[in-house]
């Protein structure tokens, strides 16, 4: 069974790239299990979704420090998630930077070295600069895209298959081709590390 | 066909295929999509209700009249409806009735996290708690059923797990036809709740408990041993038996679908057939004291926790299974938090930045505008329940008063949050002599839980346009004579008005109007600049808004994020921040 943690801020597509990474475990003949809060946290706070498939799978919630993966889209929420992954699990992380919105003038300052920190935490650490490739594709939406090729390259057990038809029933017509080719700018990334 | 979905969309899937003619709910997290899934997939009738009691007495209407109807609320919106939901218990049903009551362990969006097995069971109905999406879709079709075999509302209770998980569910794929319309025969003794039929209907309820009983011994599709190790029996509900089985999978468990009323001869047997008795429930010990009151020995809430959500951990811990892992160390506990914003541009920025400046007292009410609590806003005394605010505002003033307490209390309610319970507390202060100020900020939606229409917006549920609520002329007639219209981005405007509101002598109404800007996306205004080199005195950084940054000292105006509403720049103390302003036209006074 593969537990899948995946983080960043409202409004930023977590849900639907979660979506799209249950969609096509479920397209696998895999059992499937997502989980996430919505509520106060659509505005602009942090957000969680968690995705679990295998061959049976039961509890919707995945247990802090055993995540297979853990995908961030955006760094300081990579970093807090890093103790829900385990120790040898891989971490993903969209390299964008948001910053929180001010809560008064005693702010915690914005972490410097995300890099550093996590790959000191954990083996596998894979930077994406999603955001930019996304634009370099022709929208900035597609990050999230970008990140479900990244994570395809550590899910064999998916066939490249299962995610095209999921990506192609995700989106209408005339953004099929950018996500499919975000998908596979994604995947190409992390192959050529 | 397997179709993942959502807790709340199966029970919408289930409401389809078992044939609803009507649906009705009030918007609250985690229960909103069941209604939006059914208007969606349309066949069925749909309403938003102004609140959850007219939600609940349109269904009840609807199933005395002989169809089914599906009526869905968070669970606090059950409190809301208990009235409707405790006499409709005496007097049964013709076409089924369902009560989803979406409960949130864990208060992930809610004022509290009572447990509404425990009003299901004052009512006298049964409970049906599925366990993931499957079950959440045959347990719909199911409680329509025994409603009707048992004339009785069921509740279908389900919590934030549930609702907001997905997992593979198998669909009928063809719509069936409705469920014929039973005929509606007019019947006193049981529909007229006059003592006299109360009585016996009173009855009628205690033979009916004794038949669900029975109906929980025996049907397997809602309850079922599986037997396994037996030195460990577990008896479980919900989400937590998902969790149960994943951390204890090898035990005995008694998965109980029908929490109540009690399979009592069915939990003896398990109980007799078990080394040790535990029972793993969410929340309040509801199975667990049903369980002791058979005279049977258990484990429960000694072990696991009655606050917060379960998850596998506090299972495994509870049971003495926990086991030891490695784990990656937290990473600095000073890393900056990222709670829920009110978003750039929003009208309710401007009422909680002029009423803090003035130091009112603000008792406060339930919707996005609950976020003028938190810093640096810091704006709001109270939030208790929908619509509290009016009332409270009035209570308070008549104790500030008699202690001789020169604060000013203002109460604030947003549109829909004032349709659903603020209108009877102005009718309230009308009457009973209030001097207060309301404050309701009109931002056209019920925004929080994602934008639903209610009564103020003109729009139904099936988005079809009809009257709309004038909240103006509504106050007027209740008895407000000092009602004013504005537009809340002007600060000095809002502050004169409310100095003159809370200096009169009589009951008065402000109606801030600013739609909600996730609605409404045109931009108010160009970006804000900033001309001079930024001082960083902080000013504008005291709004909270999510496009004003603090780098090196000094405020910077992210431009894609800012809508030009101009509060920063009508705050800046040394006039550095311009706004090109395209206002929308200015809302008569």
């Amino acid at each position: 069974m593969r537990s899948i943690y995946l983080t960043g801020v409202g409004g930023h597509g977590v849900l639907t790239l979660s979506g799209i990474l249950a969609e096509a475990a479920l397209t696998s003949g895999f059992d499937v299990r997502k989980s996430e809060i919505h509520g106060m946290s659509q505005r602009g706070g942090s957000v969680v979704s968690q995705v679990r498939y295998g061959n049976r799978v039961r509890s919707p919630v995945i247990l802090a420090g055993t995540a297979d993966v853990v995908i961030s889209l955006e760094l300081l929420e990579g970093l807090r998630a890093l103790p829900q992954l385990k120790p040898d699990g891989v971490l993903l992380i969209n390299e964008q930077r948001i910053t929180p919105a001010p809560v008064g003038r005693e702010r915690a300052p914005y972490p410097e070295g995300v890099r550093g920190i996590c790959e000191n935490a954990v083996d596998t650490v894979v930077i994406v600069p999603a955001l930019e490739m996304a634009r370099g594709l022709g929208n900035e939406k597609a990050a999230n895209v970008v990140m479900a090729g990244a994570f395809s390259a550590f899910a064999p057990e998916i066939p490249i298959e299962a995610w095209v038809r999921t990506i192609e029933a995700a989106f209408r017509p005339e953004h099929r081709d950018l996500n499919l080719n975000a998908f596979r700018a994604g995947q190409c990334f992390v192959e050529a590390e | 066909m397997r179709k993942l979905l959502s807790g709340n969309e199966a029970i919408a899937q289930g409401a389809r295929e078992a044939g609803v003619l009507f649906a009705s709910a009030y918007p609250g997290t985690p229960s909103t999509e069941i209604l939006e899934t059914i208007a969606r997939q349309g066949g069925i009738r749909v309403q938003w209700a102004p609140n959850e009691k007219v939600a609940y007495e349109v269904a009840a209407g609807v199933a005395l009249g002989g169809g089914r109807a599906l009526v869905s609320m968070k669970h606090v919106g059950v409190n809301v409806a208990a009235d409707p939901l405790f006499s409709s218990s005496y007097s049964g049903v013709n076409g089924g009735l369902v009560l989803v009551s979406a409960d949130d362990p864990g208060m992930h969006s809610s004022q509290n996290e009572q447990d509404n097995r425990h009003l299901a069971r004052a009512a006298k109905i049964p409970v049906l708690e599925p366990s993931d999406s499957q079950e959440a879709r045959d347990f719909t079709r199911l409680a329509f059923e025994i409603s009707e075999q048992l004339d009785t509302p069921v509740m279908l209770r389900v919590t934030t797990r549930i609702c907001h998980s997905m997992s593979p569910v198998v669909v009928e794929e063809d719509q069936e036809d409705p469920e014929p319309i039973r005929r509606y025969r007019r019947d006193m003794s049981k529909n007229v709740l006059l003592p006299a039929h109360a009585r016996r209907r009173h009855t009628a309820v205690e033979r009916r408990l004794l038949r669900l009983v029975q109906l929980g011994e025996s049907a397997r599709e809602l309850n079922r041993v599986e037997w396994g190790d037996r030195r460990i029996g577990i008896v479980t509900s919900g989400v937590a038996y998902q969790y149960v089985r994943e951390v204890a999978p090898d035990a005995s468990v008694l998965k109980l679908g029908l929490t109540y009323p009690l399979p009592s001869e069915l939990v003896r047997e398990f109980a007799a057939g078990v080394e040790a008795l535990y029972v793993v429930e969410e929340l309040d010990p509801f199975l667990e004291g049903e369980i002791r009151s058979l005279g049977l020995s258990a484990v429960g809430k000694e072990v696991f926790p009655v606050t917060g959500e379960l998850d596998p951990d506090r299972v495994a811990a509870g049971l003495g299974v926990a086991r030891i892992r490695p784990s990656i160390a937290p990473p600095d506990p000073g890393l900056p938090l990222r709670p829920p914003v009110l978003c750039a541009g929003c009208g309710h920025r401007a009422a909680f930045y002029t009423l803090a400046k003035m130091g009112l007292v603000v008792t406060g009410d339930i919707g996005c505008y609950t976020l003028g609590t938190l810093p640096p806003l810091l704006a709001m005394d109270t939030c208790m329940c929908m619509g509290a605010s009016v009332g409270m505002a009035q209570g308070m003033e008549i104790a500030l008063r008699e202690a001789k307490d020169e604060r000013r209390v203002v109460a604030v309610i947003g549109d829909s949050t004032f349709v659903h319970s603020g209108i009877t507390g102005l009718i309230n202060l009308v009457y009973n002599g209030g001097t207060g100020t309301v404050l309701i900020l009109d931002n056209g939606t019920t925004a929080m839980t994602g934008h639903q229409d209610h009564p103020g917006t003109g729009v139904t549920a099936s988005g079809e346009k009809t009257h709309r609520l004038d909240f103006a002329a509504l106050c007027r007639a209740i008895g407000v004579r000092r009602v004013r219209e504005m537009d809340p981005y002007d600060l000095d405007r809002l502050e004169s008005a409310l100095n003159e509101e809370l200096a009169a002598d009589e009951p008065s109404v402000i109606i801030c109007r600013a739609p909600c800007r996730l609605v409404e996306r045109t931009p108010l205004g160009q970006p804000a600049e900033m001309e001079i080199d930024c001082p960083g005195c902080g000013a504008c950084l005291e709004l909270g808004c999510p496009a004003i940054d603090e780098r090196d000292g000094r405020s910077v105006i992210d431009p894609t994020v800012c809508t030009g509403c101009g509060l920063c720049a009508q705050i800046c103390p040394f006039c550095g921040l311009k706004v090109d302003s395209i206002r929308r036209e200015p809302v008569p006074v």
